[in-house]
């Protein structure tokens, strides 16, 4: 950060020296022949690092409440009770397709923890029971886990490599070839600087040979992260499942970007308290 | 038009019971006469007297019931009072009473229809039931203010807990459902129950109610006092509370009576104990036998013709009845159930919130009523509750949150097997 914050202080501090004093209007005469237009010096170009860090608000979708009939007083409780177990215990910012390494109690097993490296394929549920999945493939076997974020049991979770794909729920690594979900075990976490843009890794996905567990090609699921090696009769034939006015249907919007604006607020301040 | 008496009606008019309620309707709303009759005229005379002369009231085909024939607006006792001696004649078996009022329902006969049903503001101008309806929220708030403090407002004596005491329960409402666990690292589901608002309204000793024990009325979570009528509203203004959405009664044991008008709070519960919470399940409208008790029903194919979710045979050949009780089709749900045995995980002292154990019939925002469990094997789990009720007002001070020993705090590192 300090080092961020240098770097701002170079491009901003510039010495305030009155351009005439450099005109470039003489120079300029001999190179151009005539009355050229004096050309200021660019801009410098000041790049915040601490406002792009705070521009780039992350609220973790478990704390957007469903919609429904229900009080708000119950969220406001279990949110109070989300934020005190941040504050014991670190809950990194991740998306679907991170790479993520949790470590849990186990009593059953040798020093009493179990470490699970794999790539989060979805983010579910609201609230103290939000999960996500990890998945991997360990000697041609592929594991999937889910994990309770609010559970006690987990004692640490370290984002390896932070980035997101192409779409919100990566279940068709299922029907993948192996080599899209195999992580190495041991990998180094890929460092990832705080006021970046998360990377979009633009992976499309190769398939194993059809029958699939779900009809990825079919427009509900709208995937993008497939490369479909089917023939076009077959992609098609998937178009007749299209439901178009589902886009246009007004009971279905959820705006949630309000709820989100309060939750952020109420969040980051009793974080940082 | 009006003789109903036609052979071979002609298409364009309505059939002929329909034309005679059309008649009836018509004579309802038409003037009607007195019929002079002389007081001492037998029953039976009085009958045929009592329809107008022809041509001006219609006749109906069919019964002569005691329609819509004579009466005028001041003839209106008589008119009751000979209406249901007829309809004694006829059926002699119905207890003869008197009609005092003209409503048209107790008439026993659609004469004409009489509204004087009004809602509340009706006859009121705009301001005045906008200054109605703050009155209103003022005066709930000097009564809920009012009754704050119970221990200084001269409270009815304080017992101690004895093992056999019973003391009142609470009217809460459901908020809906959340995880929780335990320090061994082991997931629970619990209900938050919130208790709003919740007053004790009434004391009925045990010689007034006829029953075993005295009576506690309980009521939760404040409502508009307007729909209701001035009977209904009496219990709330004697005991100085706001109406209340709920109303229950608690069988409650002598020394644990409380002062109607006393504020009943959350934490009259404490983790660690068990509780019976009581609430009208989910309606599900009429349900068919598989989804309201569970049968079977048939194969899906193999021949089956028209029969897949029924219930099959209904009794056997020698019994030759049906027995009182069988389970069918009918209305499913929307009936008082109690969950039994339900353990508090923590009390909220600053929202009033019970976090109970489980599951808890109704919908979210259904009012339930709580109370301490009756079943013997979580008798000594009970011991020394606050005895009747917890006073905000007296010395305890509580935290906000109130914890079981086995609940994992979300202020505890994480779990971890030694």
């Amino acid at each position: 950060m300090a080092a961020a914050c240098g770097r701002a202080l170079l491009r901003g501090a510039r010495p305030a020296l009155p351009a005439r004093w450099f005109s470039s209007s003489t120079c300029r005469r001999s190179s151009d022949g005539g009355t050229a237009k004096f050309q200021p010096p660019p801009k410098p170009v000041i790049i915040d690092r601490q406002k792009q860090r705070e521009d780039r608000r992350f609220l973790s979708p478990e704390f957007i409440p469903p919609r429904g009939r229900t009080d708000p007083l119950k969220f406001y409780m279990e949110r109070k009770d989300m934020i005190q177990r941040r504050k014991v215990f670190n809950i990194p910012e991740f998306y679907v397709g991170s790479i993520l390494a949790v470590t849990t109690a186990d009593p059953y097993a040798d020093g009493k923890t179990n470490r699970f490296v794999g790539i989060c394929i979805q983010r579910g549920g609201r609230g103290l029971g939000a999960t996500f999945v990890l998945r991997n493939v360990i000697e041609d076997q592929g594991i999937e886990i889910c994990y309770e974020l609010y559970s006690p049991r987990i004692q640490e979770i370290t984002v390896l490599k932070l980035e997101k794909r192409l779409d919100d729920n990566l279940m068709y690594l299922r029907d993948a070839l192996p080599e899209y979900s195999t992580f190495d075990v041991n990998m180094k976490p890929v460092p990832h600087l705080d006021h970046e843009e998360i990377p979009v890794n633009k992976l499309q996905v190769r398939m194993k040979p059809k029958p699939w567990s779900k009809r990825w090609e079919r427009p509900k699921y709208n995937i993008k992260g497939i490369k479909f090696e089917l023939p076009e009769k077959k992609m098609k034939e998937a178009e007749k499942w299209k439901q178009p006015w589902l886009e246009f249907d007004m009971l279905r919007e959820y705006d949630t970007s309000k709820i989100e604006e309060k939750i952020w607020k109420e969040v980051s301040e009793e974080l940082n308290k | 038009m009006y003789n109903s008496s036609r052979q071979g009606g002609d298409p364009s008019r309505p059939p002929a019971l329909l034309y005679g309620a059309f008649q009836l309707l018509a004579a309802a709303h038409r003037p009607l006469q007195t019929p002079a009759v002389p007081h001492g005229t037998p029953l039976s005379s009085r009958r045929n007297v009592l329809s107008a002369p022809h041509g001006t009231v219609p006749r109906r085909t069919g019964r002569r019931s005691a329609s819509a024939g004579g009466g005028g607006m001041a003839g209106w006792g008589l008119l009751a009072r000979l209406g249901a001696r007829l309809r004694a004649a006829a059926a002699p078996g119905r207890p003869l009473r008197a009609a005092t009022s003209g409503h048209s329902w107790q008439l026993g006969f659609a004469a004409r229809p009489v509204h004087d049903a009004t809602w509340w503001h009706e006859h009121l101008s705009e301001e005045n039931v906008q200054f109605l309806k703050k009155a209103t929220a003022e005066e709930y708030r000097a009564q809920t203010a009012s009754k704050l403090c119970p221990l200084k407002d001269e409270p009815w004596p304080l017992n101690e807990w004895k093992p056999g005491s019973v003391r009142v329960g609470v009217v809460a409402v459901k908020l809906g459902m959340m995880p929780i666990w335990t320090k061994s690292g082991k997931k629970h589901a619990v209900t938050l129950l919130k208790v709003q608002d919740c007053h004790v309204l009434k004391y009925v000793s045990k010689e007034d109610s006829g029953g075993k024990t005295a009576k506690l009325l309980v009521g939760g979570k404040n409502a508009s006092p307007f729909f209701k009528s001035e009977a209904e509203m009496e219990i709330f203004r004697e005991a100085g509370v706001p109406r209340k959405q709920k109303v229950t009664t608690f069988n409650v044991t002598d020394d644990a009576i409380i002062k109607p008008g006393t504020p009943l709070y959350a934490a009259h519960f404490r983790p660690g104990q068990f509780v019976d919470v009581t609430a009208k399940t989910i309606g599900k409208g009429f349900q068919g036998v598989m989804k309201r008790w569970g049968f079977k029903g048939q194969p899906a194919s193999h021949g089956q013709t028209k029969t897949h979710r029924r219930p099959g045979a209904i009794s056997t050949n020698k019994v030759s009845r049906v027995f009182p009780g069988k389970k069918m089709p009918g209305k499913m749900g929307n009936i008082y159930r109690t969950s039994c045995g339900l353990k508090v995980w923590r009390i909220n002292t600053k929202h009033d919130i019970i976090y109970v154990h489980g599951s808890v019939p109704g919908h979210t925002n259904c009012l339930v009523k709580v109370r301490d469990t009756k079943l013997r094997s979580h008798k000594d789990c009970n011991k020394n509750p606050p005895f009747p009720t917890f006073f905000a007002d007296g010395d305890e001070k509580l935290p906000e949150d109130l914890y079981d020993e086995d609940m994992f705090q979300f202020t505890d590192p994480s779990v971890t097997y030694a």
